[in-house]
């Protein structure tokens, strides 16, 4: 036997892992999540893994070279808001950035609801007397007396976590470092967040809300990783554990603990690292990963073969600036409720949820949902839904229909196809808007559906963007544990250079990139002993611009002798791309300049293919709603061989997961067994 | 022969409206040149009907909603022989305009012969000609020398660009470059528009489509009729006062009698005093777009904001008065004043009507730009004050937005990074936090405004210039809460005395070293004070937002 490597999903119901052998061969298992401790979950479907591979827990930890891990304890935290109490160091006389959120409040229309409390209440951002230019010189020394009062203050608070953030830090630590290394002399127990360690960027909202949500889940994400580790390496555990950030690369425990912000989207990452493996599988390089839940749709993006990345996302509110995955999410899923109020017939964003659920879940659901009109359209089977584990009420669900049918004064096929058609408008929205913000036409991508509910909307929400093709791998709910195993180390550093933006010269520049070089390197090599590439970037804008644009510079000859003026050319050609157009004669600003060290990892061996047990006739048939009602042909998606083609309308059936295709889309099956559906012209 | 379409057909037909305006929103940002556009979002998207109804809008700019319908009848009443292809362009406050930065492109759809929509692209200009930059002119005296002048106009003649007009408007603004840029990225927003509407002509005709938008404004009509019908009957009334006009004259009243009777609203604002010599009048359509904006807010926020939501409102005001000037008159002003005070106005009236709906006063806008050199690079510059915004008014269901801006804005603008300020001009801001005290009080307390002492870093004179209002009238506290402080900007210079900055000043010289003392004000208080919760006064001390003097203790 081999070593072995293995993916860890942690997700809201069920816990996915996966072990891949150097020969290729994959297993799964799944075991319930325990939210309260997650590391229960974990631990009992390790012991599960184990099983299905006829190993020990030991034994299999033991062979295991490396683990990867996606957790959702950061995201949790903060989405429930049960972080860390938090005490914040701040410039004397700047304490109320973190409540300003720069002026912007989200709804223009709703003057009655009150601001939600700010992480950090206003009690607990402490003002300490120093202060820095704009170039990096001090204007005011840091204040010993002010700052031993301060260091007081959090004390008798009760803070278990810090966070210090003073202007103008990016440019000169100092005043920083010297305030954390006291801290540690006298508050040695606390979680501390610096600012210029978690974001050394201009810009002071963003990164004093950054290194609060820091200080608010790092304790929370470093108590549960090492605690983790710790009963690994009892269980026996000699290879290395990593956890995927929201940035999609992996890094180890400590550094997961230390960059605690960068967790928050730790989970959904590796759908879109799975995603990403399988755009490389299928030699597709631009593809949207489609995912649908219960309560909502998220919508990444893949082009050119790279996930997209933002500098510019949050969560619950709370601005995070580190880079992460561009996830977009709509309160649109199989759980969203169809209303109808005051003559307007709307569905969702209101979810039944875990409970009660869908009406045809039994749970005393009131209102049709999306679940609830698929089953009566036959586009689900009640018999066969979750391969028969979970029977739906089909009369449950024909009683919320019917009543709610009645108000709108239309017939039960009516209404049941209005919230089909009507939900996936909602998810095609979001994917409209996702694509022209990054300035790319939708159809030219082809659409990734995984999610136990996408593959009943995909097909029709890729018509209505007119993007051509379909692709639905088999077993897509272990995609991300199984894509987690294919991410590479990264480790990422910026610093800023605004200002001097016009003076820059080649050297200058060349020295900036050097030094953050040699920094990501030496950091990454302490992690990973193979090969490393470097990833360039920086943030630019035009003169009084309010906003950055994020321009790769990997295709930038580095030695070149206009080094500068090849750089500026490739933000304004970003900015045409983005834009439509550029201002060759206008300033360019460089604001940040950013590196990342990629511990390149070699890929699991072999592609995934996963056989299922079949538990069902290769062909049945079913009355379903295709433009009106006709018998439809119903697959069971394992027993198709690969080159196998058929057209639609067909339903596609597999444990997890059920997929439409209309009249005149053809399905074809691929080597892997996936589906891969071109939709009618 | 009209068959009411079904509502999932209207639902359908609505996803697909917003679904346009938000993509026209979206090309109108990645598209336009100058920053003002694409970056502050100063610019709305809308779909009227040709009776100027408003079909559906982007969520963009409040005050720009209610005033589309009046522009789009100014351009119905002038061309009677519109054919695909033209584009309308205007901005004439007196022609259905607001006020002349705010230019406005029209595009027709037509399903075959039927003309049925106009898409339309409006957008705040940096600069629009007249005698100073940006058309914010407090010594304005008439319409001419706040900018230039454009009635509804052919823009395109049947696809075919009249660029002679073009050149001459270019001509006429300061940054022609930019101008070009914007107005080729609204006329491609609204063209957009139009290719995607009759997209949806094409998926259920056009007839299908005027039924379903029908049905969205009886859908809407009624959502608002039965929250009105939840609101006391009677006639109640109310006022706002703006500090001045910047030419002498003090306390000009903006006065608001409300009528509500079954699910009917009359607004009547004649009683307002007479207009002005100054740009603090406002026209006609910003007045009607104003009193939208009040009912707006009144009621739910998803409630559709399109004409049906708005049917059982009428509007009455007398021409001459501060609401709506005589032709010729300067404007420019007037989409922030008089819009804050006759929103103040309305919401105070309704408040002995819908109580638990009535929001307490949000600040004014009071700003500061000020021009000189930086003496590290030796260029000039021109910096436009966002910082310090003024405070949210309380609500029913709470305190207020602590530093979230203006009834116009109401959280919608963005304030630069203090730390890229300092990088980019010889500013230095020794303070930037909340103003302990500024709230009104209230059982439910308003947000705090902003204390802003910047240090100005020129070696040479630099000149400073003010705009705004609410030096002398704060946010108004509503239904016993109390009223917040005023704005109160000092101007400290080493040697001299203290000078207390007016709200329409220009010209105002500044040494080196001198230091802006801003303060702003917060919101108006909600209810009662002795009603406040005593753990939020607590709360209150204990977090600073109030002083132990400012309780009183």
């Amino acid at each position: 036997m081999t070593s072995l490597r293995i993916g860890i999903d942690v997700g809201g119901t069920f816990t996915d892992l996966v072990a891949v052998d150097e020969d290729g061969r994959t297993v799964f298992a799944k075991s319930p999540s325990t939210p309260a401790d997650q590391s229960i979950g974990v631990l009992a479907g390790l012991e599960e893994l184990a099983r299905r591979l006829d190993l020990s827990l030991r034994d299999m930890l033991a062979r295991t070279e490396r683990i990867v891990h996606g957790t959702t304890v950061a995201t949790n935290a903060l989405l429930e808001r049960k972080g860390a109490k938090v005490a914040l160091l701040t410039t004397e006389g700047h304490r109320d950035v973190l409540e300003m959120r720069e002026g912007l409040k989200d709804d223009r229309y709703d003057l009655r609801s009150p601001p939600k409390p700010p992480l950090v209440p206003r009690s607990l951002r402490i003002g300490v007397r120093e202060r820095l230019r704009a170039d990096g010189s001090v204007l005011i020394p840091l204040d010993d007396a002010s700052l031993a009062d301060a260091i007081e203050q959090v004390r008798a608070s009760g803070a278990t976590s810090v966070a210090v953030c003073y202007l103008h830090s990016y440019r000169n630590p100092a005043h920083e470092i010297a305030t954390v290394e006291r801290l540690a002399r006298e508050l040695p127990d606390l979680y501390v967040a610096r600012s210029s360690d978690v974001l050394p960027q201009i810009k002071e909202y963003e990164r004093v809300s950054t290194t609060v949500v820091n200080a608010y889940v790092g304790p929370a994400v470093r108590r549960y990783l090492t605690n983790l580790e710790r009963r690994l390496r009892e269980s026996g555990l000699a290879g290395s554990l990593f956890i995927i950030l929201s940035h999609g690369g992996m890094a180890p425990v400590e550094e997961a603990g230390r960059l605690a912000a960068a967790t928050v989207l730790s989970g959904p990452a590796g759908g879109v690292a799975g995603a990403r493996r399988c755009a490389e599988m299928l030699g597709i390089a631009d593809l949207i990963p489609f995912d649908v839940g219960g309560t909502s749709t998220d919508i990444s993006l893949i082009a050119n073969g790279q996930a997209a990345l933002s500098g510019a996302r949050g969560l619950a509110g709370e601005r995070i600036a580190l880079r992460s995955l561009d996830i977009a999410s709509v309160a649109a899923g199989g759980g969203s409720l169809a209303q109808y109020e005051g003559g307007r017939f709307r569905v969702g964003p209101e979810s039944a949820g875990a409970v009660p659920g869908p009406a045809c879940y039994g749970g005393g659901g009131t209102l049709p949902a999306v679940t609830d009109a698929n089953l009566l359209l036959g586009y689900l089977d009640a018999s066969t839904f979750l391969g028969g584990r979970k029977a739906l009420d089909l009369g449950a669900a024909e009683r919320v229909v019917d009543e709610f049918s009645a108000r709108l004064g239309m017939s039960r096929d009516e209404t049941a196809l209005g919230i089909h058609r009507l939900i996936n408008l909602q998810m095609a929205d979001g994917i409209r808007l996702m694509t022209l913000r990054r300035g790319v036409d939708p159809r030219k991508f082809a659409l990734l559906s995984f999610g136990g509910a996408a593959g009943i909307h995909a097909v029709e929400v890729a018509r209505e963007l007119e993007i051509p093709r379909v692709i639905v791998p088999t077993v897509a709910s272990v995609l991300s544990a199984w894509g987690m195993l294919a991410s590479d180390l990264r480790y990422e550093v910026s610093q800023t250079h605004a200002g001097a933006g016009a003076t820059i010269d080649d050297v200058g520049m060349r020295r900036i990139f050097a030094d953050l070089e040699e920094r990501a390197t030496a950091r990454l090599r302490e992690w990973f002993a193979g090969p490393i590439r470097i990833e360039r970037s920086a943030e630019m804008r035009y003169g009084e611009q309010v906003f950055e644009v994020d321009v790769p510079l990997d295709e930038v000859a580095w030695d070149a002798p206009d080094l500068v003026a090849r750089v500026h050319e490739r933000f304004h050609a970003r900015h045409e791309e983005l834009f439509t157009y550029a201002s060759r004669d206008q300033e360019v600003v460089f604001v940040n300049a950013r590196v990342a060290a990629v511990g390149v990892v070699p890929s699991a061996g072999g592609d995934l293919v996963v056989t299922q047990p079949m538990t069902a006739p290769a062909v049945t048939e079913r009355r379903a709603f295709f433009d009106g009602w006709r018998s439809v042909p119903v697959y069971r998606i394992e027993s198709l061989q690969p080159g196998a083609a058929v057209s639609g309308p067909a339903i596609f059936e597999a444990e997890t997961t059920t997929v439409l295709a209309g009249e005149g889309d053809r399905v074809t099956v691929n080597r892997y067994g996936w589906l891969d559906i071109a939709l009618r012209g | 022969m009209t068959r009411a379409v079904d509502p999932i057909t209207r639902s359908v037909v609505e996803h697909r409206l917003s679904s346009i305006v938000a993509e026209m929103g979206e090309a109108m940002l990645r598209t336009s040149y100058s920053q003002i556009l694409n970056s502050s979002r100063d610019f709305s998207i809308g779909i009227t009907d040709t009776q100027g109804r408003l079909v559906a809008q982007a969520d963009h700019i409040p005050v720009h909603v209610g005033a589309l319908p009046w522009a789009t009848k100014a351009v119905e009443e002038r061309f009677k022989d519109v054919v695909p292809g033209d584009v309308i362009l205007m901005n004439d406050p007196y022609h259905g305009g607001s006020h002349l930065p705010d230019l406005t492109a029209f595009v027709p759809v037509f399903d075959g012969d039927v003309r049925l929509f106009w898409t339309i692209v409006r957008a705040h200009q940096s600069d629009i000609g007249g005698s100073t930059y940006g058309a914010y002119n407090p010594d304005a005296r008439d319409i001419w020398t706040e900018g230039l002048r454009v009635p509804p106009v052919r823009l395109y003649e049947a696809g075919k660009l009249r660029d002679d007009l073009l050149d001459l408007l270019a001509l006429n603004t300061r940054i022609a470059h930019d101008f070009r840029g914007d107005l080729a990225a609204m006329v491609g927003a609204a063209r957009l528009g139009e290719r995607r509407i009759l997209k949806l002509f094409g998926e259920f005709s056009g007839p299908v489509v005027v039924q379903a938008v029908e049905g969205l404004f009886d859908a809407a009509e009624a959502r608002s009729r039965a929250i009105i019908s939840t609101w006391k009957d009677g006639v109640f009334e109310g006022e706002a006062f703006l500090d001045d006009d910047g030419h002498g004259r003090e306390n000009i009243r903006i006065a608001a009698r409300v009528t509500v009777r079954g699910t009917d609203v009359e607004i009547d604002l004649s009683d307002s005093d007479p207009q002005t010599t100054s740009f603090v009048n406002s026209s006609h359509a910003n007045m009607q777009s104003a009193c939208v904006m009040a009912i707006a807010y009144l009621l739910d926020p998803d409630i559709p904001k399109n004409a049906g939501a708005f049917r059982p409102v009428t509007v009455k005001a007398r021409e001459g008065t501060i609401v709506w000037a005589e032709p010729g008159r300067p404007v420019t002003m007037c989409t922030s004043h008089p819009s804050d005070e006759i929103v103040e106005a309305i919401v105070k009236a309704l408040a002995a009507s819908c109580p638990d709906r009535a929001m307490a006063g949000w600040g004014r806008r009071f700003r500061i730009a000020l021009q000189g050199e930086d003496p590290r690079t030796g260029r000039s510059f021109i910096w436009h004050m966002f910082h310090a915004r003024p405070g949210g008014g309380a609500s029913p269901a709470g305190d207020g937005w602590s530093s979230a801006g203006e009834w116009h804005t109401v959280g919608g603008l963005k304030f630069g990074s203090v730390e890229f300020a300092e990088v980019r001009f010889p500013l230095h801001f020794r303070r930037h936090e909340f103003l302990p005290d500024s709230g009104g009080e209230g059982q439910f307390r308003g947000g705090l405004g902003a204390a802003l002492d910047l240090v100005v870093e020129t070696e040479k004179p630099a000149l400073a210039n003010t705009a705004g209002d609410g030096a002398r009238y704060g946010a108004c506290g509503m239904l016993g809460g109390k009223d917040a402080p005023p704005h109160r900007y000092m101007l400290l210079s080493e040697g001299r005395e203290p000078r207390m900055l007016k709200t329409k000043e220009t010209s105002i010289p500044v040494r080196s070293g001198d230091v802006f003392e801003v303060r702003s004000g917060g919101g108006g208080g909600w209810g009662p004070p002795e009603k406040r919760d005593p753990a939020a006064r607590e709360r209150d001390l204990r977090e600073g937002f109030v002083t132990a003097k400012g309780a009183g203790q």
